[in-house]
């Protein structure tokens, strides 16, 4: 069976993701307390105990 | 070809071929995130990038699509797919039921309001995963494994997703009621036994329908012995008997609840990925009130790597791209272009998936498999809308072109 991808190809998808990735993360609050800037809120505990869905979305009772 | 080689000897394997550059460029993928999760966040993020990684192998060498499950009953009335997805459920059910309510702190169940809007959305998602070719974990196994058709899906189901959690409150004000936990009500006992009452109720519809078509019932589901090699060499290239995919999901699934304190899920960050691309030329997602929620706030802010669900899917990517490496296949998935009536199927389907997914609180993964391993109503609920939106759906396929 001939390649029906091109490794230049493979490898160009994966550093761009992987560039995109490193772009987000250098932008955070996380990037910004690891590099010692205090007062920052990050998201490494993130789940919202009083959602109503994982999404994050309120309970319909408490909608006005 | 030569970009496959013998692999090693003595794994039963004469004529064995992996795809050397495909494994080589994952694993380094692993190493190269992996990395990074390990030194800028927590380790148990890195630990759920792993379990991620292990899911997206036991989907593409387990084969475990839910749509083509469904569609091998509604089409050719077989049903073997469809009860390893009940058994995975009545295993997930027994580990995870008991462990979110044995009293430890953190951990929260995937359990969403019944209304409207899971109603509309897990059936439009059920006619999108026909059109689109995959659910939640189908689409992401099936572009790691390097399925071109499945990554315009995908990139529709990221702008779905978006659009979704645009609409989203305006849903969530139709008429619709506050989450039902069955364990609320019937205990943990109850909770189980009345699922375990369910699922053998659909079980027992399955065998019926398969029954009457071929007089037979074919027990693929049960089996657990390789079919072609030795135990080894089907653990590295595939294909799994369904039982082995079951087991490292159900596993897999509860691992995910006991490090990071909520279970599997997985459109959430598809949700945040179309989110951060919008932001990124400009658009204030703010304005949207989904976005001023504690969380999609919170997720949005802050870097990938530190949500969940992104650190997951993108060990399930890596996953499934080495596991199609070991079986040496991604070659023939990346022969799948999309052209004329199939590309359009892909972006319909997509932009079902995603809108439907955020109007349903999750896909197949995040409402169906960890919704009914929480015990939740709304698990159910979304189970019998999609499934209906899945019989238009593969009624649709023809009209697209899709072999059913």
């Amino acid at each position: 069976m001939a390649r029906a991808y091109s490794r230049a190809k493979i490898v160009a998808i994966l550093a761009v993701i992987l560039v995109l990735i490193l772009a987000d993360h250098i932008q955070s609050p996380t990037f910004a307390f690891n590099s010692g800037h205090g007062n920052v809120d990050t998201a490494l505990m993130q789940r919202d105990d009083t959602a109503c869905a994982p999404c994050g979305a309120p309970c319909p009772s408490t909608r006005k | 070809m030569n970009q496959t080689a013998t692999a090693q000897p003595g794994l039963d394997s004469p004529g064995w071929q992996t795809d050397r550059f495909i494994v080589g460029a994952a694993l380094i993928g692993f190493v190269l995130l992996g990395g990074l999760i390990w030194l800028e966040t927590a380790p148990f993020l890195l630990a759920l990038f792993a379990v991620g990684a292990l899911l997206g192998i036991a989907l593409y060498h387990g084969a475990f699509g839910f749509t083509a499950g469904w569609r091998n009953l509604v089409v050719h009335k077989r049903g073997a797919g469809f009860r390893a997805q009940l058994l995975l459920f009545g295993l997930s059910s027994l580990i995870m039921v008991p462990l979110l309510n044995s009293g430890q702190p953190g951990m929260v169940g995937a359990i969403a309001p019944v209304g409207t809007s899971l109603v509309v959305g897990s059936f439009i998602f059920g006619i999108g995963m026909q059109l689109g070719g995959g659910c939640g974990s189908g689409t992401l196994f099936t572009v790691g494994a390097g399925n071109i058709r499945m990554v315009v899906t995908l990139l529709f189901f990221i702008v779905g997703t978006v659009l979704g959690s645009i609409h989203l409150p305006w849903w969530l004000d139709q008429p619709g009621f506050d989450p039902v936990p069955l364990v609320a009500t019937f205990g943990v006992p109850g909770a189980l036994i009345l699922q375990f009452v369910g699922l053998g109720l659909l079980a027992w519809w399955v065998n019926r329908i398969e029954r009457r078509a071929h007089g037979n019932v074919e027990r693929g589901e049960l089996l657990w012995k390789p079919q072609e090699h030795g135990v080894l060499r089907t653990l590295l290239s595939g294909r799994w008997p369904f039982t082995w995919a079951i087991l490292i999901l159900a596993v897999g699934n509860a691992l995910t609840l006991a490090i990071g304190g909520a279970p599997w899920s997985i459109t959430f960050a598809f949700n945040v990925w179309g989110a951060k691309a919008l932001e990124a030329i400009g658009v204030n997602m703010g304005q949207f009130e989904f976005w001023t929620w504690d969380y999609p706030a919170t997720a949005l802010r802050d870097s990938v790597l530190t949500n969940i669900p992104s650190v997951m899917n993108f060990g399930l990517l890596l996953g499934a791209m080495l596991a199609a490496g070991l079986a040496n296949r991604f070659n023939a998935a990346s022969q799948n272009r999309p052209e004329g009536r199939q590309f359009l199927a892909a972006v319909i389907g997509g932009l079902l998936l995603g809108y439907g997914a955020r109007l349903g609180f999750g896909c197949n993964i995040g409402a169906l498999f960890s919704g009914i391993a929480s015990a939740s109503l709304h698990a159910w609920v979304w189970f019998a809308c999609a499934f209906v939106g899945s019989l238009i759906g593969i009624r649709l396929r023809p009209v697209f072109r899709l072999p059913n």
